[in-house]
């Protein structure tokens, strides 16, 4: 590995046998992922704990989704899913890696085989909303906020409208 | 993601209602905006048809509880209020009648909200190309639907007094507006696509398609309803209840062109 002069470069993305000498193996379908053992990672990194048969639910209707199981524990540590159309549209959601496997590259790996399984499919348009804290994890990956001007809404619920 | 063109634009309602960027592109652009024009001025009158059209403004609406107002113009509206309260309201209906005028020359018009999802793809490609989007290739308009939660859509029906109290004979069903939403069932749904016909914007059809809609998703107990908004149309959607970044939560796009 060369060391000089290559300090500014942000690190290589881990490849699959990367993760897999790490104790790391990828999983791409919902087939033996424990949903109470997702839904503390989602609590564990500020999620709402979700009823897990709604989670079921979504994870059914879900048109892409990566998982990284530690083989030492057989538990999910990070996780990632789209919604979408199919063809055109598609929506990353729940993207989060547990707390203590963190910056090690998990979730880059996560969101880059995401990304590729969606291209593969023909999706051309991949969105997805960011917490303000996170913008700087998805920037480097290649997302744009804003484009245009586009801004991202969400319907605020018991909101009477007042025009 | 749902795009208002410039304003200036509403008096030729045949023009391209796209800003020029969003044809340079196969990729986010032609995917995800809806073409409403939604300034709610009164309408232009084409031709000899008189159209006497009302704003479907929320206080108007509940200035009407009644459920209709009665002019010379024999305007009928057959609908409640149009605020979103998804706990007092009644359930929506997969189908029912928006609106319903006479015309001049004594056709009756029934504007149809339905979120039954039956939409023909090629009247669906008419409508896109009436709006000025690039042509998307019908297998994958057809999927789209398919793999949509939700598709609503509102048909205009014209049929003539003497058979109005018949069946389909002598109507004239046309395809006006479209919006549909994609969904994980259980958590999140997003609103794509929302178009209205250009001859039919300025009513106030698109608020109510959104509207309904929006609706539709809470009834089934979806919780999060999200869209991505074009800079102008931002504003309408805010009137409808939506707002834009909660709590700084930026919407995304992947390498948009």
């Amino acid at each position: 590995m060369l060391l000089g002069g290559t300090i500014s470069t942000p690190p290589a993305s881990l490849r699959d046998e990367d993760l897999k000498s790490r104790g790391f193996l990828l999983r791409r379908t919902a087939e033996g992922l424990n949903l109470d053992q997702l839904n503390s990672v989602f609590v564990a990194v500020g999620f709402p704990r979700r009823d897990t048969a709604k989670i079921e639910v979504a994870l059914e209707h879900t048109d892409a989704l990566l998982w990284v199981e530690y083989e030492k524990t057989q538990r999910p540590v990070a996780f990632a899913r789209a919604t979408g159309d199919g063809v055109f549209n598609a929506i990353i959601w729940d993207v989060v890696v547990d707390p203590s496997f963190q910056s090690c590259g998990l979730g880059k790996a996560v969101m880059e085989r995401l990304i590729e399984d969606l291209q593969a499919k023909g999706i051309c348009n991949i969105a997805l909303y960011s917490e303000p804290r996170v913008l700087g994890f998805y920037r480097p990956l290649g997302f744009v906020s804003d484009p245009d001007g586009i801004r991202g809404m969400v319907f605020i619920r018991k909101q009477r409208n007042k025009k | 993601m749902l795009l208002i063109p410039t304003s200036s634009s509403s008096s030729s309602s045949s023009s391209s209602l796209l800003p020029q960027s969003f044809f340079n592109s196969n990729s986010y652009s032609s995917n995800h905006h809806s073409l409403f024009l939604p300034n709610l001025r009164y309408p232009i009158l084409h031709g000899s048809r008189k159209l006497k059209t009302l704003r479907l403004r929320a206080n108007f609406w509940e200035s009407i509880r009644s459920g209709f107002v009665k002019d010379n113009n024999t305007t009928q509206l057959v609908e409640p209020p149009s605020t979103i309260e998804e706990d007092t309201e009644p359930l929506v209906p997969v189908e029912f009648t928006l609106v319903e005028r006479t015309l001049q020359d004594g056709l009756i018009e029934e504007i149809i909200f339905s979120s039954g999802g039956e939409i023909d793809v090629y009247d669906l490609q008419g409508l896109c190309d009436k709006v000025g989007w690039p042509r998307r290739p019908l297998s994958k308009l057809a999927a789209a639907l398919k793999n949509s939660y939700m598709v609503a859509t509102l048909h205009s029906v014209m049929k003539s007094d003497s058979d109005s109290s018949e069946g389909d004979n002598g109507q004239k069903k046309k395809l006006i507006g479209m919006a549909r939403a994609t969904s994980d069932h259980a958590f999140n749904a997003t609103i794509w696509d929302v178009l209205v016909d250009p001859e039919y914007q300025g009513q106030g059809l698109g608020k109510a398609l959104v509207e309904k809609l929006v609706r539709a998703l809470l009834q089934r107990d979806i919780a999060n309803i999200s869209l991505f908004a074009d800079s102008q149309v931002v504003d309408f959607y805010q009137n409808l209840g939506f707002e834009a970044d909660p709590e700084g939560i930026k919407g995304m796009f992947w390498y948009p062109k």
